[in-house]
């Protein structure tokens, strides 16, 4: 898409609005950095922080990676079957709406217990996290693939299951896979920070963050992480458009804008 | 007799809620090589069930259907098809939309390219080979959709009111276009319609088919010269008796009913 220069940085104007009015807030009416830190001293701990915060991201896009690939490998095939075999989806579909309104939280004894501590315990977390949002947007993907595109494709000689599923249904239920994946990747990332947090990890950006608050209270470092976790999801977000919505999705187009 | 296309006793019903409806009551067709069939009725008279059973996407519950000689037992790309609906795949560019049938028949890139090419050119497209569907109007997608059918060199050509969503001036082109298509092709072409003005305008002979169950009253040729004039004498004579005759089958249909 492309702006005039003037509107490309428009939405500099209300961010740095906020960043004014926190930094004042915080420095002149509430005076105390135990209730809300000063922004600049929320830069100035990013900056104290700077040579242990690389290995700590590293860390936590370690478990992200083990838990997002894990999910969409296990995701995929299933939405597959769910999507284009109704006995398919009335076998599982149960199975899976039992499993699915379990918080991945609760699943962090179980993973502590089968993965102790190692990277797959967080990684599991965010599996659980990840593996549903991905699912069922693609399974409905697939399920919804017009019947006209399906009967074309049959006298066009695209018959049998595996030709239909790799030449119609597929290319048609992509915008779907990638809307589930991009939740996926958000409810993903939240579950990094919980998992960290709560043990399944001895380091990490979540575990950072809670250690901070939990030993020390220095609530402008807690804060540098927050910040630090945002940014890091913002930037996987716009990595995700890039690569996958804007060049894979070109023929939706005129179906979204 | 050398017949194209042959259908013996064809008989189709549905199972429904409501029990058994029967769609399709002993049709018998015989189609020449060459020739413009049209077949026309009103809403609901079977006459789409007619041409998805030619086009083997139904099955016929008793009688056959034959195509040069041979049984049609499932789709297959023998038999081309048109549908009423738009049925571009949407991620795919004209030229790939049009290449579809080859890919799935494995004809190598550039062969396939070459025949692509030279059926976008045959319905006066060229130069929009790499436009996506949504950048293309109602009556260009149903060309690139006609393209697609004839890429595979089919049989026949199996045509489900394709006009039917496109607009009456950008339908009258098409109507010509369409008979330029058919001579230059030498196709046998089948083409289901519920307008009379259609039928007398492309058609070497019309089918006349009634409803509920839906069955063939009566086959008429149409032997005005080509070119036709819309609005001649002989074109109107033939209409009238057209409608007459459509009409006395709607006033059966009502007194049976």
């Amino acid at each position: 898409m492309r702006l005039p220069a003037k509107e490309k940085w428009l939405w500099l104007v209300p961010l740095i609005a906020v960043l004014l009015l926190w930094e004042f807030t915080a420095g002149y009416v509430i005076k105390n950095p135990l209730f809300l830190p000063r922004f600049s001293a929320v830069i100035f701990s990013i900056y104290v922080l700077r040579e242990v915060l690389i290995p700590d991201i590293l860390v936590s896009l370690l478990h992200f990676g083990i838990g997002l690939a894990l999910a969409f490998a296990a995701a995929l095939p299933l939405a597959i079957g769910m999507g284009w075999s109704r006995n398919i989806f009335k076998a599982i579909d149960p199975i899976i709406e039992i499993l699915r309104p379990i918080p991945p939280l609760a699943w962090i004894p179980i993973a502590m217990i089968w993965f102790h501590l190692t990277h797959y315990a967080a990684g599991f977390i965010i599996f659980i996290g990840a593996f549903f949002p991905i699912l069922i947007d693609s399974y409905t993907g697939f399920r919804d693939v017009p019947k006209v595109l399906v009967e074309t494709g049959k006298v066009l000689g695209c018959i049998g299951n595996k030709k239909q599923i790799k030449y119609v249904a597929f290319p048609y239920a992509l915008p779907s896979i990638a809307t589930g994946t991009r939740v996926g990747m958000g409810v993903g990332w939240m579950c990094v920070v919980a998992a960290e947090m709560f043990g399944v990890s001895d380091s990490g950006l979540g575990y950072r963050l809670f250690q901070k608050f939990y030993f020390l209270h220095q609530m402008d470092y807690v804060v540098a992480y927050m910040l630090v976790l945002g940014l890091v999801a913002l930037c996987l977000d716009h990595l995700f458009r890039h690569f996958v919505e804007d060049k894979l999705l070109k023929w939706k187009k005129g179906i979204v804008k | 007799m050398n017949h194209k296309l042959e259908l013996r006793n064809v008989t189709k019903t549905f199972n429904t809620e409501g029990g058994e409806m029967e769609a399709l009551e002993d049709i018998n067709l015989e189609v020449k090589p060459n020739e413009f069939l049209c077949i026309i009725g009103p809403s609901g008279c079977g006459k789409t069930t007619l041409l998805r059973l030619i086009a083997g996407l139904d099955y016929p519950n008793s009688g056959e259907i034959i195509l040069d000689g041979k049984e049609v037992i499932g789709p297959s790309p023998d038999r081309g098809m048109v549908f009423q609906e738009f049925s571009l795949f949407p991620w795919r560019t004209v030229l790939k939309n049009v290449e579809f049938g080859l890919e799935i028949k494995r004809v190598g890139d550039k062969a396939r390219r070459e025949i692509a090419e030279k059926y976008i050119e045959l319905v006066g497209l060229k130069g929009f080979e790499n436009c996506y569907p949504y950048e293309l109007s109602g009556g260009m997608k149903q060309r690139v959709a006609i393209a697609r059918a004839l890429a595979t060199e089919p049989a026949i050509l199996l045509m489900d009111e394709p006009f039917g969503s496109v607009d009456a001036q950008t339908r009258n082109i098409l109507q010509e276009e369409l008979l330029e298509i058919w001579k230059r092709t030498k196709k046998t072409v089948l083409f289901v319609t519920h307008s009379v003005d259609e039928a007398v305008y492309l058609a070497d002979r019309v089918a006349v088919m009634s409803a509920r169950p839906g069955c063939l009253v009566k086959c008429l040729d149409i032997d005005i010269p080509r070119p036709r004039k819309r609005t001649s004498m002989e074109v109107n004579e033939f209409r009238e008796k057209l409608l007459m005759l459509i009409s006395l089958e709607r006033s059966k249909a009502c007194i049976s009913v």
